[in-house]
This record gives C-alpha cells, sequence and structure tokens, in this order.
C-alpha cells in the first residue's frame, strides 16, 4: 500500500511539474512522461505483487486499502494509465501553442489518482468523494477543446448522466448505511450480512449508478458523444479504464451484499445482451472512427454484464463452478477490453493525427503513411473481434463456458445457455465491423488526398506496441493470467469454492495455449511451402482486377457505409440509421435510438420545466423572505408533528 | 487425453484431408448428371490445385503484406479446426472444454484475414464480395451456436468430442426431434458457410452476382491454391458436423466409424449437388431469413430440451 502512496505522489509531482514548467515544453514533456510512467510502474507493480503472493484481505479500518479485487483494478488503471500518459506529450505536443497542455496533463493525473482512490476506497465517503473527483477531472478533459460547441454538447451530456449515476450511488449508499449505521464497508458487510438493508433497493440503485457509468444500455447515451469530443489519449483512458470502475463497482456491491437474488442475475445477464448486440450493431452504423470505437465499448461492457450476471445466478443458485467461470470471464474480458480498446484508441489518435479526419469513408490505403500503427491497429482488431491466438478470445472463451455451462444445471439457469447465440452474433458482427474499419481505414487505395503527416514517430507508436505485445502475450499465455483473475473472483463469491476449480480451468487454458501454438507453427508452415513454391516462380506487379475497366480511382473503392449497408438494412429500425433518400442523393446518418427517442425527450421536459420555475424567480426581497419565512414554518410544524 | 499416439483421430484427420477436395467434385459431378451434362471429372479440383501451385503470382500494386498473409493464415486456421472435431466419432486431438468456441473463433480467423485480403486489392467487387461474406456470417454463426447449443443441453457436454460422442448416443432417444431440427440447423448453416446454393453460386460468370468468388478474384497461382484447398476442408468439416449429429458413432470399431464418415461425407456432397439441382440461388436479401430460419429451427430444439 505504501508503495501505492508513493506512485500516486510521483504521478502527483509529475503532473503539477507539468503545469508549472509549461513555458519550458521539452523539459515538461520530459519530467511528465517519465514521472507519470514510473509512478504508474511502481504503483502497478505493488498491485501484481499483492494478486501473486495471495495476501488475505484483513480487516482494516483505514479510509483507503488494497485487496485483490482493488489490485487487479489497480493494475489496469496503472498499467493502461502509463501508456496513455506517454502517449498524451506526444499527442498534445502540436496543441501547445493555442492550449494550456500542462493543465490537460495535471488533469490526467488527478483522474488517475481519482480512478485508483474509487477502487481502494473502504469508506462510503472515501469512495464518493473519490468518485466525484473522477467525474469532474474527466468531464474537464473531455471538453479539453471546448470552443467547438459539439464538444460542450458532449460535455454536458457527460456531466449529466455522470450525476445521475452519482445520485443513484448516493441513493444506494444512504439506502444501506440507514440499517448499517456507519460509513465503513466492513459494517456494511456486517449489516448485510444481518439481513438489516434492504437488499433489492441496493442491487437496483447500484446497477442504475454503476451501469450509466460503465456504459450499459439504456444508460451509454453519454459515451459516444464524450469519447468523439476528447482528445485520442483521454478517449482511450475513459473508454479502455473509466467505464471498467462501473464494472468494479457492481463487483464490490456484491461481495459486500453477499448472496444476489436471482432476479438481480437475470436482469444483469439480460442487459448485458442487450448492450452486446445493439452496441456492435450501432457501432457498425458510425462513419466517425471514434464514436465507431465507443460504440464497441459498450458492446464490451455487455460482454463482461454477460459473465457477470452468470457470475450472479451461479451464486444465487449456489453453482460455485458456474459462479468462477462468469466472474472469472468477466474480470479476464475486463482487462483483456481495457488493453485492446486503449491500444485501438491510441492508433485511431495517431491515425487522425497523420490523415487530418475522423471520417473513415474519407480515408484509404492509411497503412502506407503509419505501417506501424496499422500493424498494432490489425492486432488490437483480432483481438477484440475476439478470435484466436489473441486476448479476446480467451476472455470470450471463458464466457463462452459460463454461458454453456449454464445448461448443465438443470431448472430455469438452463435457459440463460440461449445467450450464447446473442454472444455468437456479437461475434460475427463485431468482426463485420472491424473488416470494415481495418480494410477501409488502413487497406485499399486513398479516398480523398491526405493532409496530415504527422503521427508515425515513436512517442506515438510505442505504446500501442506495448499494448499490443500484452495483448498477444495473454492470448499465447493465458494460464498465466487465468489463476489471478480467478482468485479475484473467489474473492468475490459469498461461498466457500470447492479446491481445484480454478486449478482445472487453468489447465484448460494450457489447451487454448498448444491450439495458438499449433496455429502459429501452421502460419509458419504453410508460408514456407508457399515461399518455397513461388521461389521458383515468377512474380509479377499488376493492377487490381477492374473488370478491363481502365480508369479506376480510388473514390470508387467500396466505402465503409456500403460495405455496412447489408448488414444494417438486414435489422430495419434497430440499425440506428436514418435513411434520407433525395432526387439524386441517398443519406444515410449514424442516429442513436435511445438518446433520440428518450435523451432528448427527457431533457427537453426538464428545460421547460426549469424555465416554468422561473416565476419563482422574481428578484424581489419580499418574495424571497416569503419563502424563507414559509420554508420555517413548515419544518415547525413538521417538528410539531414528530416531537414525542 | 491418453499418452499413447491417438492412431484413428490421426488416420481420420490424414483422410479427411485427403479426400476433401473430391467433395466439391462429388457435388458438381451430382449436379451435372440431374441436369442431364457429364460435367467434370469428380477429381478435378486436384488437378486444379496442383496446376495452380505450379503456377506463377501476380500481385496487385495496391496490395500489402496482409494480401499475402490472407490465404496463408486462412489455410492454417481451418487445418487447426479441423483437429478440435473428433472425427474418428470419438476422440479429437486437441480437445478441451468449449473447444467448439476455438472451432468458430478459428474459421472466424480465416474469414477475416480472406475479407482483409479482399479489402488490400482496393477493388469495389472484392470490397462488394467481402461485405457480403460478414453479412451472411453474421447470420450463420448464431444459427451454429445455437445448434452447438442443442448438443450441449443434449448431452451435458462442453466438449465437441464429448457433443458428438458417447453421451449423444444416448441422447438420441430421448431428444430425438431436438437433434433431427438441430441436423437440419447445421445443413443449412453449410450451405452458407460453403459458399454453395441457395446462399451463393460457385458457378457464377459474372462479378457482381458473386459472393465468395468475387472476394478471390486477385488472388493467382499458390495463393488461389491456398484459397480453393481450404474450402474444401471447410466443407468437409461441416459436413463431419451434420454427420456427426445424424450417426454418431462412437460405440462402433474406430476402423468402421472412420469409413462411416468417408461414406457420410459423399452422401452430403451429393446432396449439396442435389439441392443446387432442384433450386435456385435466394435473391441476397432473402439469405438472412433462410439462416435465421436456421436458427429459428435450433431455437424450436432448445424449448423441446428446455420444457
Amino acid at each position: 500500500m505504501s508503495l501505492l502512496g508513493a506512485g500516486l505522489g510521483s504521478m502527483l509531482l509529475a503532473g503539477i511539474l507539468a503545469r508549472v514548467l509549461e513555458r519550458r515544453s521539452d523539459l515538461a514533456d520530459r519530467v511528465y512522461r517519465w514521472g507519470m510512467i514510473a509512478g504508474c510502474v511502481v504503483g502497478a507493480t505493488s498491485a501484481a505483487r499483492l494478486l501473486a503472493t495471495d495476501v488475505p484481505a484483513g480487516r482494516s479500518t483505514a479510509a483507503y486499502g488494497l485487496d485483490a479485487l482493488s489490485a487487479w483494478f489497480v493494475l489496469i488503471i496503472l498499467g493502461v494509465g502509463a501508456n496513455i500518459a506517454g502517449y498524451g506529450t506526444g499527442y498534445l505536443g502540436r496543441e501547445r501553442p493555442s492550449r494550456r497542455v500542462g493543465s490537460a496533463h495535471l488533469l490526467l493525473a488527478v483522474l488517475l489518482i481519482a480512478l485508483v482512490g474509487v477502487v481502494t476506497a473502504r469508506t462510503i465517503v472515501a469512495f464518493l468523494a473519490a468518485w466525484e473527483v473522477m467525474a469532474i477531472a474527466a468531464w474537464l478533459l473531455v471538453i479539453f477543446d471546448r470552443d467547438r460547441a459539439e464538444v460542450r454538447q458532449a460535455g454536458l451530456v457527460y456531466l449529466v448522466l455522470t450525476h445521475l449515476s452519482t445520485i443513484a450511488l448516493f441513493g444506494m449508499f444512504a439506502a444501506w448505511s440507514g440499517g448499517a449505521g456507519s460509513s465503513s464497508f466492513a459494517d456494511l458487510t456486517a449489516a448485510a450480512a444481518e439481513h438489516r438493508v434492504p437488499v433489492a433497493l441496493i442491487l437496483g440503485l447500484g446497477l442504475v449508478g454503476f451501469g450509466i457509468k460503465a456504459g450499459v444500455v439504456p444508460g451509454h447515451i453519454w459515451l459516444p458523444g464524450a469519447h468523439a469530443a476528447a482528445p485520442s489519449h483521454i478517449s482511450a483512458l475513459l473508454s479502455g479504464v473509466m467505464l471498467k470502475v462501473g464494472i468494479y463497482g457492481l463487483l464490490r456491491m456484491l461481495s459486500l451484499l453477499g448472496t444476489p437474488p436471482a432476479w438481480w442475475g437475470w436482469t444483469v445477464l439480460i442487459l448485458g445482451l442487450v448492450s452486446a448486440v445493439l452496441g456492435v450493431l450501432w457501432a457498425l452504423a458510425q462513419h466517425d472512427l471514434k464514436r465507431l470505437l465507443a460504440y464497441h465499448s459498450v458492446e464490451n461492457i455487455g460482454i463482461i454484464l454477460l459473465g457477470l450476471g452468470v457470475g450472479a445466478l451461479g451464486v444465487s443458485h449456489h453453482h460455485p463452478a458456474l459462479a468462477l467461470l462468469g466472474f472469472t470471464g468477466a474480470l479476464l474480458h475486463t482487462l483483456n477490453h481495457s488493453l485492446f480498446k486503449s491500444l485501438l484508441f491510441l492508433g485511431a489518435g495517431a491515425l487522425i493525427h497523420a490523415a487530418g479526419t475522423r471520417e473513415i469513408d474519407r480515408l484509404g490505403g492509411v497503412a502506407r503513411v503509419v505501417p506501424r500503427t496499422a500493424w498494432a491497429f490489425f492486432i488490437g482488431s483480432i483481438a477484440i473481434v475476439g478470435l484466436p491466438p489473441l486476448n479476446g478470445f480467451v476472455s470470450e472463451w471463458v464466457v463462452f463456458r459460463a454461458l454453456l455451462d449454464t445448461g448443465g444445471t438443470g431448472g430455469t439457469l438452463r435457459v440463460a445457455s440461449v445467450t450464447a447465440a446473442g454472444l455468437a452474433l456479437t461475434g460475427a458482427l463485431a468482426l463485420a465491423c472491424f473488416s470494415k474499419v481495418h480494410g477501409v481505414l488502413f487497406l485499399g487505395s486513398p479516398r480523398s488526398p491526405v493532409s496530415g503527416v504527422y503521427g508515425g514517430d515513436n512517442g506515438l507508436v510505442a505504446p500501442q506496441l506495448v499494448l499490443a505485445g500484452f495483448c498477444i502475450a495473454i492470448g499465447l499465455l493465458p494460464f498465466l493470467v487465468i489463476p489471478a483473475a480467478a482468485r479475484v473472483a473467489i474473492g468475490v463469491m459469498p461461498d466457500s469454492v470447492p479446491l481445484g476449480l480454478a486449478d482445472a480451468l487453468t489447465g484448460t487454458a494450457t489447451m487454448v495455449s498448444l491450439v495458438a501454438l499449433v496455429l502459429l507453427v501452421l502460419v509458419g508452415i504453410v508460408w514456407g511451402l508457399r515461399a518455397a513454391s513461388v521461389a521458383s516462380r515468377q512474380v509479377r506487379a499488376g493492377t487490381t482486377w477492374g473488370c478491363a475497366y481502365p480508369a479506376v480511382t480510388g473514390r470508387m473503392q467500396h466505402t465503409a457505409s456500403s460495405y455496412a449497408a447489408s448488414l444494417i438494412g438486414a435489422f430495419g429500425p434497430l440499425s440506428g440509421t436514418n435513411r434520407v433518400d433525395g432526387p439524386l442523393t441517398l443519406e444515410v446518418h449514424a442516429v442513436d435510438p435511445v438518446f433520440d427517442s428518450i435523451g432528448r425527450p427527457v431533457w427537453t421536459w426538464l428545460r421547460r420545466t426549469a424555465v416554468g420555475l422561473r416565476r419563482f424567480q422574481s428578484s424581489r426581497i419580499f418574495w424571497y423572505l416569503l419563502y424563507v419565512i414559509t420554508a420555517l414554518v413548515g419544518l415547525l410544524l413538521y417538528l410539531w408533528r414528530v416531537a414525542p | 487425453m491418453t499418452n499413447s499416439i491417438p492412431v484413428f483421430p490421426l488416420l481420420a484427420l490424414v483422410i479427411v484431408l485427403g479426400l476433401a477436395p473430391m467433395l466439391p467434385g462429388i457435388a458438381n459431378r451430382t449436379k451435372s448428371l440431374l441436369t442431364g451434362r457429364r460435367g467434370a471429372p469428380v477429381l478435378q479440383l486436384y488437378w486444379d490445385l496442383a496446376k495452380l501451385w505450379r503456377k506463377g503470382v501476380v500481385y496487385s500494386r495496391t496490395t500489402t503484406l496482409v494480401f499475402r498473409l490472407g490465404p496463408i493464415v486462412l489455410l492454417a486456421a481451418t487445418l487447426v479446426a479441423s483437429t478440435l472435431l473428433p472425427l474418428d466419432g470419438a476422440t479429437a486431438l486437441l480437445g478441451f472444454p468449449g473447444d467448439l468456441v476455438a472451432f468458430a473463433g478459428l474459421l472466424g480467423l480465416g474469414r477475416f484475414l480472406l475479407v482483409l485480403a479482399a479489402m488490400d486489392t482496393g477493388s469495389s467487387f472484392e470490397g462488394m464480395g467481402a461485405s457480403r461474406e460478414v453479412t451472411i456470417a453474421a447470420f450463420a454463426e448464431p444459427a451454429l451456436f445455437l445448434c452447438f447449443t442443442v448438443l450441449v443441453l443434449a448431452t451435458g457436454q462442453m466438449e465437441l468430442a464429448g457433443m458428438f460422442g458417447v453421451p449423444l448416443v444416448t441422447a438420441w432417444p430421448l431428444a430425438a426431434p431436438s437433434l433431427v431440427l438441430a441436423a437440419i440447423g447445421l445443413f443449412i448453416v453449410t450451405l452458407a458457410e460453403t459458399c454453395r446454393v441457395p446462399v451463393d453460386d460457385p458457378l457464377t460468370h459474372l462479378e457482381l452476382t458473386m459472393i465468395h468468388e468475387v472476394m478471390v478474384l486477385d488472388h493467382s497461382g499458390p495463393d488461389l491454391a491456398l484459397i480453393l484447398y481450404a474450402g474444401a476442408v471447410k466443407m468437409a468439416l461441416f459436413g463431419c458436423l451434420v454427420i456427426g449429429v445424424v450417426a454418431p458413432r462412437a460405440h462402433q470399431p474406430r476402423a468402421l466409424a472412420v469409413a462411416e464418415l468417408v461414406l457420410g461425407l459423399a452422401l452430403i456432397a451429393v446432396a449439396v449437388g442435389v439441392v443446387e439441382s432442384v433450386m435456385a440461388r435466394l435473391r441476397m436479401n432473402r439469405v438472412p431469413q433462410l439462416l435465421v430460419a436456421a436458427s429459428a429451427l435450433a431455437g424450436f430444439a432448445l424449448i423441446l430440451l428446455l420444457r
């Protein structure tokens, strides 16, 4: 814990120095980059050590403390955070003349520290304080580019939603601590164990509060705008790390509360299924690279919730094996998504710098401009689609197993196995979406002239390569990570887990590893055979076959919109597109059905009501005094009634 | 897994990989006979592969390394997928709980790389083919997993070798209607995944109407050979799934089981040819409906099991 504190201190210092040394930009960047990386690495090491050595969590009375669940998330926050901070100095470097880059660097440090605070808090006050610092720091970073109206609007939507989440959490903790009589998490557990708390209310409010933060449909509406508006490394942090705090909250709530009722598990499972399918479907319709990646976060949060839902159902039905699979899958996918999604956002940032636009349909053949980013993005794409031999497959495999294993239990729980088909649909749609993104962006030939030439320097590429390395390592050697995830999962579960269950899971993970190795060896062999065959033959360069039409241009290539059209068409009104047929034109706009049908009307109603309330603000002192006196009299009457 | 060398799984794998190129030949021959032609020899694909393997290659100047990687990864992934199936009826070379996810994932990896290779050419035809391929796959995947879920529920097994093994033999008398529905669903998925009528027509000659063929327009020489061979192996693998449900062979002597598999694959190829002779290809926007129908069949099968 003290090591973690030292790391966080170093990060805060680096952030302050970046702000103070603003005028000496080279020095400030260097101090900030290495101070942040050192701080993150030191902090992450302390978390990793705790996970490796399996120290039992003691009952601590301090406001902040570290146990296995906290350590897992600290590892994610600081591991990804180091890469993002390192990338940030290079990414914001160009903005120096026009903006206060030092403030953004300081805010990033504060946000990371607040995130660590949230996952290590041990009392309600500590938790909510860190939560609010996190929410505000993230808001200030989202509106970094606040000259543009769309950024301000995205910031507003985020601010409203994040406070909705905070209010729900206030309600949850109020309901809980009313029964507990104290604010420390240890006392909350005790109160829950003695059935002194309204469990249904707590679980419902917790799901709302943490669900909005995690971006679960329909609470996801802040997510696409905020991710598109923020600078790319901040989008990576929001998507890769901050959403996961919502998952942490759900897991922490479960671990404190004990056995949840079955309806809660089913609710989480269904929310997960809906988020996964709709998230990827809406992603498919996007033209803006960063909005597209943001919707994929909704999808992946859905996959995590599928695991979490099965875990909760396993706990309620007393199937420890099922619960272990579900929670382990959720935790693993949380880690994996944080790796590949931040990788993809960092790649998107480098690409946007290189190309000067986020519009997928204006780009093409960018792999020739930023080859290393293209390969890193390629790795990230395979990982996010959940294909072997990378890390995304490993966690989806565990979640699939959890879903299908419900089929072996008997009773109503078996129905949950049907959701495996939903996860399969999600995977296939993700494949469609990322073949579109990677194919249209990086491959083929340019669709319009490329404007920028920046984005290929080492400061931007190195973090991507590090993250890609982690994706490959976890994909090839899953048995190194699964024991730790399983240990964290066991810590969340109230029932004791039979010995050997986690070891069995690790054992089968070696088979996944074997399959990945066989695949790589076979790729090598086929490559060698083909190379041997081609070596003695003629290899010619030609033009792409265009049905004998000679004047092919880059604009004639299949665009991202036409690529997705047939799939989107098949899903009809669910797909989140708005078709405008003109006499000579066809426009397809990506819209968010939830935002348009719920978010906007509710907001309009709120504003109208608020304007109506202005009548009471007459600016006459007489009326204000009357309000005060009325309130006083009302309170007196109330006290007179309730007084014994 | 036992420590001794798994003779029959290996033997079955070698036979399946060796005979796979014959399946498209049988299907095409059936079609030509039924439509009153003589048609190409059954062994035509072997000759094509041998010839392509000895040819030179032309690469478009637009392409990158991804284009060269596509066919290689496609074949390698398909081969690894074939080691997960219990081809001799009882044992898989690389079986483990949840290996059905790896089976679908490996085929997905091959598809992903092939689609990217098509996009790499910058041709709008190939982009169109890629788009159609992923659209069809998006509907075939849930149907495949629903069929797998039927098997999981009927047998209580999480491993392909178990799902198609002895537990399936004992499950048949209890869950026959479900298993029949799942087999039909799997056959429809087979038609879609192997690009046959009514989903795709391998013999079409117009770029605009092709799906799979148009994706590989720019591949030549050994690269095309790899793709064609991988396609044949994929057809064999899906054939093995259908046979595995219809005729589980775990209780039989291994040699007989392998012989039955070969016979079954030939019958599947004949069935594919018959389907191609009696019906036309569906309009592109009807294909998802066909696959949703396959999912619905599997869904009914699940309801029967869950009742």
